[in-house]
C-alpha cells in the first residue's frame, strides 16, 4: 500500500471514496450541518474583519479544514476534554461552546469566553472542558496531563488533543506521546496535517511527510486518512475515542487536509508563493462539504432547498452572535493581582493549622554543603 | 532554648509531603526517582510504600512533558508536586511554566487556577559547577501568576510546602541543598506558612540585613559577629520572593534607616535589586546611607573549591558590606 501523505494524495486526483452507506442519516446530517455552520461562520468573520477592524486580534481561519472539528462535535461528550491549536474556532464550537461567546471574545468584550483576555488563539471555556493555545505543542503535552488525571481518578472520560503537523517538530510533543504510551492514557491525538507551518512545508522540516509512522514507533495505535472525508474521519476518531474510553490506550489519527485561506487574517498569503496554485486548486476541488453533499443529494439527505434553509438558520445564529458581541461592553480594568493569582486558599484554610513560629532556633547547625 | 520538636530541613520537607498526601487524596508526587528508597535527598523517602505507585510516580527524563502534564492533571482536580533534583533540569520545562502555567488563570479570566507545586533543589559547593547550582528565583519572581518561595529554615520548608500544595496557585519552591541538614523547631501538626509574610529573624536597630534562602544562616552569624562590635543588625527573611512582603521590609528599614540585601544569586536583575528599588521608592528619603547588596558575581559557578570560596560571599564579606553601610 502506498504511504499516505500530501504528495501521494495529490497524485490520486479527485477523491471519490466517501461513502455514507450504512451510516446513520442523522449522523451524516449532523456532520454536514456542523461543517456548513463552521464554514459560514468563518466566511462571515473574514468578510467582517476589514475594514471594520473591530475584531482587533489575530484570527486563524480554518476554511477547508472543517472535517475534524465536525467529527469531534458529534463524538465528544460534555465531560470529555478537548484541546486545540491556534486555529481554534472550529474546535471551540465542536465542544459545544456558544458561538456568541466566541464572537464576543474576538471583539474583546466582557461577555467573551474569557472576558477579552485571551482572544481567538488562546480561547478557552472551562465549563465545557475546552482549552486552546498558540504555543502549539504545549497544549498537546497538557492534554496528556489531563488524561493522566482522568486515569488517576478512574473517570471514564477522554481527552482529544487537536494539533497541526508542525506541533510535532517540537521535542515536547514526542515526550507527551511517550508518556501517553507508557501509561496507556485515555487520549486521542488528532493531527490535522495541512502540510504547512505558516509558509514552511513539512518536507523542508522532516525527512518524512507524515506523523503517524513516527508515532507508531512509540507503541501507540495510529491511523492515517484523507482528512476531507468527514465520514472516514468520524469513523477513525470515534473508534479512537472508544478505545481510549475503554482502557485501550492512546491513538494518533492523522488527517491530511488543507487550509484554503492564508495562515492568519482574512487575506490570502499566496502572493508569497510558498505553495503551488495547483495544490490549492486540488484541495478546493476536494472541499469536505462538497464531497459529503454529493453523496447526500442522491440519498435524499440534502437538496438546494434544504441547504438554503440550513444556511438561513445558521446565518441567523451568526448575525445574532455579531450583534451580541458588538452590543456587549468592553471589560473594565481588572484587579491585576486577583486576575493573575487566586486570592483564596479554601483547602489550606480547612486542612492546615496556624501555629506560633516564634521559637526559631538561632543556634542552627551551619549550612554545610552535602557530600555532593 | 526551650525543648521543642527538632527536625532537619530535609526531613521537614518529607513530613510535609507525607502530611499533604494524607490530607488530600488529590496530592501526587512526580519526579525522577521519587519512588526509590533513597528518595530525593531523603525528601521523598517512604512515600511510594505508603501511598502507592499511582500517586508517587517516577517520570521519563522529560521535564517539559512532566510540567505540562501537571498542568493538565491540575485541571482534573489533582494537586501535583514536581520534584527536580536540580533546578537546572527544570529549565527544560520553561515553556510549560512561562507560556502556560503562569498565565493560565489570567487567560481563563480568573475561572481556572492551577494548584501545582514545583520543588527545585539548588546545589552549592563540592564542585557543583555551572549546571547544578543556579538559583533562578529572580526569573520566576518576574512572572505574574507564579509564586516563589525560598525557605531558609526547616520550619518554613514544611509550612511553605504545605501551603503551596494545598493552595490554589502554581508555586516554585526553591530549596537550597546546603540547608538540608539544618535543624529547627518543626511542629508535628500540618501547619501553614503564608506566602508574602516576611519574618524578622533577629531584631536590631542599626541596619536591616535582608537575607534570602541560604543567606539567612550567613546573615544570622554576621549579626552575631557584629554585635561584638556594637553594631545591631536586624535580619529579615522575606521567605517568599513572590509575593514580596514590602511592608515588613520597609517597616524594618524605617526603624534602622540602613539596608543591606544578601541574595544568593547573580547581582544584575536580582531580587536584591528589587528589594532595594522597592525600599528606595517607598521610604528612600528616610535612609541614612546608600543601600547595598551582597550577591554572587555576574558569572557562572566555578567547580574548583578554590574558586567556590571566592565566588560565594563569606561571612566576612557580608560583614564588611554591613560595616560599610553603617559607617
Amino acid at each position: 500500500m502506498t504511504e499516505l501523505n500530501h504528495e501521494t494524495i495529490l497524485k490520486q486526483g479527485r477523491y471519490h471514496n466517501l461513502s455514507i452507506q450504512g451510516v446513520d442519516p442523522k449522523l451524516v446530517q449532523a456532520l454536514h450541518r456542523f461543517m456548513v455552520r463552521l464554514r459560514r461562520n468563518q466566511q462571515a468573520m473574514i468578510k467582517e474583519y476589514h475594514p471594520a477592524d473591530q475584531m482587533r486580534c489575530p484570527l486563524h481561519f480554518c476554511v477547508g479544514q472543517e472535517a475534524v472539528p465536525a467529527a469531534l462535535s458529534v463524538i465528544l461528550q460534555p465531560e470529555d476534554y478537548l484541546f486545540s491549536h491556534h486555529r481554534s474556532q472550529g474546535y471551540f464550537l465542536a465542544k459545544g461552546a456558544p458561538m456568541r461567546a466566541l464572537f464576543a471574545e474576538v471583539y474583546g468584550r466582557e461577555t467573551g469566553a474569557n472576558g477579552g483576555k485571551a482572544g481567538s488563539q488562546d480561547i478557552s471555556m472551562s465549563s465545557v472542558n475546552f482549552y486552546s493555545g498558540a504555543i502549539l505543542s504545549g497544549a498537546v503535552a497538557i492534554s496528556v496531563g489531563v488524561a493522566l488525571g482522568l486515569q488517576h481518578k478512574k473517570l471514564p472520560r477522554v481527552v482529544v488533543a487537536g494539533f497541526g503537523e508542525s506541533a510535532t517538530d517540537e521535542g515536547v510533543f514526542w515526550e507527551a506521546v511517550n508518556l501517553a504510551a507508557i501509561r496507556r492514557l485515555p487520549i486521542v491525538f488528532a493531527c490535522e496535517n495541512n502540510r504547512y507551518s505558516t509558509f514552511s512545508p513539512m518536507f523542508k522540516r522532516r525527512t518524512r511527510e507524515s506523523v503517524h509512522e513516527q508515532a507508531a514507533a512509540f507503541g501507540i495505535e495510529t491511523r492515517a486518512l484523507f482528512g476531507n472525508d468527514v465520514v472516514a474521519v468520524h469513523s477513525a476518531l470515534a473508534e479512537a475515542v472508544q478505545r481510549a474510553r475503554t482502557g485501550g490506550g492512546p491513538t494518533l489519527v492523522e488527517a491530511f487536509t488543507y487550509r484554503w485561506n492564508g495562515h492568519v487574517g482574512p487575506e490570502d498569503d499566496d502572493y508569497i508563493g510558498y505553495r503551488p496554485k495547483a495544490e490549492l486548486d486540488f484541495w478546493k476541488a476536494n472541499d469536505p462539504i462538497e464531497l459529503l453533499e454529493e453523496k447526500m443529494r442522491p440519498a435524499g439527505l440534502a437538496s438546494e432547498s434544504s441547504n438554503a434553509q440550513l444556511i438561513a438558520e445558521i446565518d441567523k445564529e451568526i448575525a445574532e452572535a455579531f450583534a451580541f458581541a458588538k452590543n456587549s461592553a468592553f471589560p473594565t480594568e481588572p484587579d491585576w493581582e486577583a486576575i493573575n493569582y487566586d486570592p483564596t486558599t479554601p483547602l489550606a484554610d480547612r486542612l492546615l493549622r496556624d501555629v506560633e513560629s516564634g521559637v526559631f532556633n538561632h543556634a542552627q547547625a551551619d549550612a554545610i554543603p552535602g557530600p555532593y | 532554648m526551650e525543648q521543642t520538636r527538632q527536625l532537619s530541613f530535609g526531613k521537614a520537607i518529607n513530613e510535609a509531603l507525607v502530611q499533604a498526601m494524607e490530607l488530600s487524596p488529590d496530592v501526587a508526587v512526580w519526579g525522577q526517582i521519587v519512588d526509590y528508597k533513597a528518595g530525593v535527598f531523603g525528601t521523598t523517602t517512604g512515600l511510594v510504600e505508603r501511598f502507592g505507585a499511582e500517586r508517587v510516580q517516577d517520570f521519563p527524563v522529560s521535564e517539559a512533558a512532566m510540567t505540562s502534564a501537571a498542568i493538565g492533571a491540575a485541571l482534573t482536580g489533582l494537586r501535583p508536586v514536581l520534584v527536580h533534583q536540580r533546578l537546572d533540569f527544570m529549565i527544560y520545562s520553561l515553556d510549560a511554566i512561562v507560556n502556560w502555567m503562569s498565565l493560565w488563570r489570567f487567560k481563563s479570566n480568573g475561572h481556572s487556577s492551577l494548584p501545582v507545586t514545583i520543588r527545585a533543589v539548588v546545589g552549592k559547593g563540592w564542585g557543583q559547577g555551572p549546571q547544578h547550582s543556579k538559583s533562578l528565583h529572580a526569573w520566576f519572581a518576574h512572572l505574574p501568576g507564579i509564586r516563589v518561595a525560598m525557605p531558609a529554615t526547616a520550619y518554613d520548608a514544611k509550612g511553605l510546602l504545605l501551603e503551596s500544595i494545598l493552595g490554589q496557585n502554581p508555586s516554585v519552591i526553591i530549596e537550597h541543598r546546603s540547608l538540608f541538614s539544618m535543624i529547627d523547631h518543626v511542629p508535628e501538626v500540618p501547619y501553614r506558612v503564608r506566602f508574602g509574610h516576611a519574618l524578622v529573624r533577629r531584631p536590631g536597630t542599626d541596619v536591616t540585613l535582608v537575607a534570602i534562602g541560604a543567606m539567612v544562616p550567613v546573615a544570622l552569624r554576621v549579626a552575631q559577629m557584629l554585635e561584638k562590635e556594637s553594631v545591631s543588625v536586624e535580619v529579615v527573611d522575606p521567605r517568599t520572593v513572590s509575593p514580596l512582603d514590602r511592608e515588613t521590609l520597609c517597616r524594618s528599614v524605617a526603624k534602622t534607616r540602613r539596608l543591606v540585601v544578601a541574595d544568593p544569586a547573580w547581582r544584575s536583575g536580582s531580587v536584591a535589586a528589587e528589594v532595594i528599588a522597592s525600599v528606595v521608592e517607598m521610604i528612600g528619603d528616610q535612609l541614612k546611607s546608600k543601600p547595598s547588596r551582597v550577591c554572587l558575581p555576574d558569572s557562572h559557578t566555578p567547580m574548583s573549591s578554590a574558586l567556590e570560596a571566592k565566588y560565594y560571599p563569606s561571612d566576612d564579606v557580608v560583614a564588611d558590606v554591613v560595616r560599610c553601610v553603617c559607617r
